[in-house]
């Protein structure tokens, strides 16, 4: 079994931040998220753990309804955070996605200067009334994403310069500069190399003091580093939903025991 | 014998190589095939290639050089004060021709016996008459000198066809017989024949080269001419435009300016219609029309881009102009009185417009559609709405390559002829008025063209220098924008 | 991680955002400028179907008059003393009575008919009722005696072509009002043609001759048609077809499958993607330079005519052309070679067939672009006013001047009457009908071949 190195550590969730109840999601013919149901803590890093193909992306991009731009995709079932039904009629994504902000896989800053990517969320939502304020915003945001030592000398050199693990803090930094209540991360390490990924890591760990986080990840490692609730998902099922120590060391289902052992996956 | 009759006897004889040959490569194998180094038919294609391929490229090579060498000779016979004249000389050959051939079509009409063609005279013949009477109707009366290099001409021409026909068939004939004497079971007649396959599609690779260069150099010796005649100085930055139709002699105003000018306006005109017309319609239909729609609407639009140009003048001059005319014309409905006829700068501009919209939406649309989807994800993944991803995020990546796409279009707007000569008028003006009739570059490169001008005189002889800066214009544009298209197009792949 | 702990983020600040639930105001201005960019594209949209479809309106109106025709039926008497003195019936002396020598018989002919149908009119000179017919009928009357002798002596029943004037009359394109100014026909002919039209001698029907006949002088529009012209297209696009097909499919095979990759190629490539957009005019310039100038081909010729556009279809053919090899996967390719064919026979004889259906339809797709250019046309002499006689062969219809289909239409709206107008929108017609045909068979062959791999 895996060494937990935060076992000691214990699981506070101050409160239920995002509660899903009998969640189908379904991309035209395909099944592809059978009656989930699963309610995650704010201040928590959660992790979704699962062989490829297996949901986890997908209900991911259910809780801030990224799965809107894609067309035939339809979502069935309650997703309430802070208590509100994001799919409410009268929830417009658009603002839901500014209180659920989201790091994806590959790193995808926009064609534009540090500065500016920082700068396009807390400009679109209006947050800043004035240039020294967007400057301190663009500034917090990158010394939460560890980056301002690096990236303060050359604020306005493109974005797409930096190196991968660079970018990807950066895209964390954009993501933190809108101020969002919860982080969903899509793997935000499979595009990094060892170093990055420990940098990244790190951050992820700091993050949790101000939001609810939740991450997908293919590597059962990093789910046991930095998290705290592990969900096993599997063919579209939410097999088993628990804290990460148990479900790393004494998992309930035979499938998750399988899994974490690599019999599958 | 005639070059068609040529051509057909070096394809039977080629037909005919192929089977020889080929029965040839059977036998030495002694019929059986799998003694051959390669396939029985490339035997025959080889020997079919080397009886037609030299000897039709030496017919064609022929037929252009022999004119020439001929009027090279003959034209040494000219009197020295008609020789020292570029265009008087090409004028003298002109006659000597249409004398030399009119004579070889009454012989082969039967009006004329070969010994009465070839003995007459200027004083006992009224030439002129009997060349009238089978269909060659000739400018003036011919003169000595002409007849006597006409006859010179006729004979230079009757040797030359002999030499044609002997060389051209020995040549047939020797390459096929070594073809064929090679022809044995050994012989690798398939990688032979794929080397001269290789040489033929190079060949047919290099016939870009040769338009370019054959553009090029019918570009620049026709305007060096010009230059010859009339100072670059005043072509480059006269302001007038006044041809004289008297032909030759002074008096001609050829001032490039105006007609530059009305180019560019109305090029402007017709790309601040395309431009956003085409660039909203790109965006509209690659983020945010459905698939039915889009499927509809896409095709609809690009049917604008296929309608030939000539309809889009017939709808300018007879359809666009008398409507804004209506509109602002002296007898208007706004009582303006800016507009004094139907073409105008505004009419051309607004109908190429229309046209450019197909050109400027789907390259945009493919742009937009090369941003990643990575870019969308990151946007929306941050609460932007739609249009602020477009317009934030999209077009900034796309630019470059729109960029290149406006610059593509404005080279169609620059080059566009039909559209002009029908709608914009003829009158060259440097007017700032759009609705006053203005003329383009294109346009009077059509009017000194096929009007009656002499061809050597400047007025018909400019219409090389316009096309000249015509096409350096269009280059540079369009060298531009596949530069910025490329560099886009790699920074996403 | 000192960075991270170093910014002073409050530790339990407020929510920032309130209820999602409640579209915040700032979410309501950003949704309405969202309604307002997304309406700019359906604008946009609109204003250009809007435009496609005013432009088809316009030809579909102007030009369908053109595809009928007004003839007023005469019965005409043919008598001998005039048109043939002797008697014998030789041909040679019936060629002397010039057509004008028929234009009495005409008069006549027309004087009796409105007599007949009992129409009150203050115009009973035949001659000067003569205008309500085109001035090709007398050269009608002479080709039919010229044919059959015999009729000579009898009364024989003519369908004569009417004049333009009439003819727009009966389209509604002329009334009394626009004729007071015009020389030809005044207002007065109307009142008869309106008696004739009652009485069933005059009437419309189709008109083939616009479809067939040739072109005719500029005051005889009633009598042109488009056919001598369609046949110089027809010509040329065969020029076109012989030889960029074959030309441009050899260039696109060796670049794609042979060429290296050195200067040599990058310089052919860059080339042919600058000719792609060299203004058309610049083909004119060429052509008339090197064929005709240099080379001395015959002006106006459709061979001509077919090489200039050949050399500026070749780009389009070669694009299109090697886009569909590159779509033949690699795996075609290395099976073929891996059971021993050499790479051209691998080329020849898998590559190029699975990539012939994308290749036909460049092709069709490039002879369409090569059938609507006008301007370089113009400028090797294929002008309209051409095309006035049927080509004796198939060597004269390459060599012999004619004219095109697109030169024909703007020869005619050169003309300036009203009458060659519709004549231009009725052509107009004629060479969408080819295009749209071109254009049919082409996604035809693409929806019934098409591959994916």
């Amino acid at each position: 079994m895996y060494d937990v190195p935060n076992s000691e550590r214990t699981v506070t969730a101050t409160d239920t931040k995002i509660a899903a109840k009998g969640v189908q999601v379904y991309y035209g013919d395909t099944h592809a998220i059978k009656d989930v149901d699963v309610q995650i803590a704010d201040k928590t890093v959660t992790a979704f753990i699962g062989p490829s193909g297996c949901g986890k992306s997908t209900f991911l991009r259910c809780l801030n309804r990224m799965n809107d731009t894609i067309d035939i995709c339809r979502v069935e079932g309650d997703i309430h955070i802070d208590g509100e039904d994001i799919y409410d009629k009268r929830v417009d994504p658009v603002q839901l996605r500014a209180k659920v902000g989201m790091v994806f896989q590959k790193p995808n800053p926009f064609p534009k200067s540090i500065y500016d990517n920082v700068a396009y969320g807390p400009r679109i939502h209006g947050m800043a009334r004035n240039k020294a304020e967007l400057d301190d915003i663009v500034e917090s945001a990158l010394r939460r994403a560890a980056l301002w030592n690096e990236a303060k000398d050359r604020l306005q050199a493109p974005g797409t310069g930096l190196s991968g693990g660079q970018q990807q803090r950066l895209c964390i930094a954009r993501a933190v500069a809108t101020e969002p209540e919860i982080l969903l991360m899509d793997e935000p390490c499979s595009a990094l190399d060892p170093i990055a990924t420990a940098q990244v890591e790190e951050l992820i760990d700091e993050l949790r003091q101000n939001y609810a986080v939740v991450i997908v990840t293919h590597s059962m490692q990093q789910a046991a580093r930095v998290s705290q609730k592990t969900a096993f998902f599997h063919l579209g099922n939410l097999v088993e939903y628990d804290d990460t120590n148990k479900i790393f060391t004494n998992p309930t289902d035979k499938r998750t025991e399988s899994y974490i052992t690599g019999r599958i996956g | 014998m005639p070059a068609s009759w040529i051509f057909l006897i070096v394809v039977v004889l080629a037909a005919a190589g192929y089977v020889l040959a080929r029965g040839r490569a059977m036998a030495s194998a002694g019929g059986d095939q799998r003694r051959l180094h390669s396939l029985p038919s490339y035997y025959g294609t080889n020997a079919a290639m080397a009886a037609a391929v030299p000897a039709l490229g030496l017919l064609a090579i022929w037929l252009i050089a022999q004119p020439m060498v001929s009027d090279l000779y003959v034209s040494s016979g000219l009197p020295e004060a008609i020789q020292a004249d570029a265009g008087e000389r090409s004028l003298a050959m002109a006659d000597v021709r249409r004398v030399a051939d009119g004579l070889d079509y009454a012989v082969s009409q039967g009006a004329m016996t070969r010994e009465e063609a070839a003995n007459l005279s200027v004083s006992a013949n009224d030439i002129r008459e009997r060349l009238g009477a089978v269909g060659i109707a000739l400018g003036s009366d011919v003169d000595e000198t002409t007849l006597e290099l006409a006859q010179q001409y006729r004979n230079l021409t009757n040797t030359g066809n002999t030499i044609r026909t002997v060389l051209v068939l020995l040549v047939a004939l020797a390459s096929f017989g070594a073809a064929y004497m090679m022809t044995a079971k050994d012989f690798r007649a398939r990688n032979t024949v794929e080397r001269a396959v290789l040489i033929l599609l190079i060949a047919a690779a290099c016939v870009a080269i040769l338009t370019t260069i054959g553009i090029v150099f019918s570009l620049i010796f026709n305007t060096l001419d010009f230059f010859s005649r009339y100072p670059a100085a005043e072509f480059f930055l006269g302001t007038t435009w006044q041809p004289s139709f008297s032909g030759r002699g002074g008096g001609s105003e050829l001032g490039f300016l105006p007609l530059i000018w009305g180019t560019l306006y109305i090029s402007i005109i017709a790309l601040a219609v395309a431009v956003p017309l085409g660039l909203f319609s790109a965006i509209y239909l690659s983020e945010y029309a459905s698939k039915p729609v889009r499927s509809v609407v896409k095709p609809l639009l690009e049917v604008l881009a296929g309608i030939p140009t000539i309809v889009y003048g017939l709808f300018a001059l007879l359809t666009v102009g008398p409507l804004l005319l209506s509109a602002f014309g002296n007898d208007g409905v706004l009582q303006l009185g800016w507009m004094s006829g139907g073409t105008a700068a505004m009419t051309a501009g607004l109908v190429m417009g229309i046209m450019l919209i197909p050109f400027v939406s789907s390259l945009s649309d493919d742009i937009i559609n090369s941003v990643p989807q990575a870019m969308r994800d990151g946007s929306y993944g941050l609460g932007a709405t739609q249009s602020e991803t477009i317009r934030q995020v999209i077009l900034p990546a796309a630019l470059p390559g729109i960029v290149g796409a406006i610059l593509l279009a404005a080279s169609r707007a620059i080059g566009e002829t039909m559209i002009v000569v029908l709608g914009a008028g003829a009158a060259a003006s440097l007017s700032l008025n759009p609705f006053e009739a203005m003329t383009t570059v294109t346009a009077k490169i059509v009017s000194q063209l096929t009007g009656d001008g002499e061809f050597n005189s400047p007025e018909t002889l400019v219409a090389f220098a316009l096309g000249m800066t015509l096409f350096v214009i269009t280059l540079a544009l369009n060298v531009l924008a596949l530069w910025i298209v490329r560099r886009y197009r790699e920074q996403y792949e | 991680m000192t960075d991270a702990t170093s910014a002073s983020a409050p530790a339990s600040q407020p929510p920032r955002i309130g209820s999602i639930l409640h579209e915040s105001d700032r979410t309501k201005r950003r949704n309405a400028a969202e309604r307002r960019f997304r309406l700019y594209g359906v604008i946009a949209i609109s204003i250009g179907m809007l435009f496609l479809a005013a432009l088809l309106f316009a030809i579909v109106r102007n030009g369908i008059p053109a595809f009928t025709q007004t003839y007023m039926t005469v019965q005409i008497e043919l008598p001998a003393d005039v048109l043939d003195e002797n008697g014998n019936r030789d041909p040679e002396d019936l060629r002397k009575v010039s057509t004008f020598g028929y234009n009495p018989l005409i008069a006549a002919a027309l004087e009796r008919t409105v007599s007949e149908a009992g129409i009150e009119t203050e115009i009973t000179d035949g001659s000067d009722l003569r205008d309500m017919l085109s001035s090709a009928a007398g050269a009608q009357l002479r080709d039919t005696v010229l044919a059959d002798p015999d009729v000579i002596g009898t009364t024989q029943e003519f369908r004569l072509l009417a004049s333009s004037r009439v003819d727009g009359y009966m389209k509604g394109r002329v009334d009394r009002e626009s004729l007071a100014r015009d020389p030809n026909l005044s207002p007065e002919h109307l009142d008869v043609v309106d008696g004739l039209v009652d009485a069933g001698a005059i009437n419309r029907s189709f008109n083939w001759p616009f479809i067939t006949g040739s072109d005719a002088s500029e005051s005889r529009p009633e009598q042109a048609g488009m056919g001598v012209a369609i046949l110089g297209s027809f010509f040329m696009m065969l020029v076109v077809l012989v030889l960029s097909l074959p030309i441009g499919v050899a260039a696109s095979i060796y670049l794609e499958e042979f060429a290296p990759q050195n200067k040599f190629t990058d310089f052919i490539e860059v080339n042919i993607s600058n000719l792609a957009a060299v203004p058309s005019i610049v083909f004119g310039i060429l052509g008339l330079a090197v064929f005709i100038q240099f080379a001395h081909l015959p002006q106006s010729a459709p061979l001509v005519g077919g090489l200039t556009l050949t050399l500026m279809t070749l780009p389009t053919i070669v694009i299109s052309t090697r886009a569909s090899l590159k779509a033949v996967p690699p795996s075609i390719r290395d099976a073929a070679l891996g059971v021993g064919a050499s790479k051209m026979q691998s080329v020849f004889h898998h590559v190029l067939p699975l990539a012939m259906p994308g290749i036909l339809t460049g092709t069709i797709i490039g002879l369409a672009q090569a059938l609507g250019e006008t301007a370089p046309l113009l400028l090797i002499g294929m002008v309209g006013y051409i095309a006035t006689n049927y080509p004796d062969g198939v060597a004269s219809g390459f060599l012999d001047p004619n004219s095109a289909m697109p030169a024909q239409i703007f020869e005619w709206a050169k003309r300036a009457d009203p009458a060659y107008y519709e004549r231009a929108w009725g052509g107009i017609i004629i060479l969408l009908v080819f295009l749209l045909t071109m254009n049919l068979i082409a996604i035809l062959l693409r929806r019934r071949f098409e591959r994916r791999w």
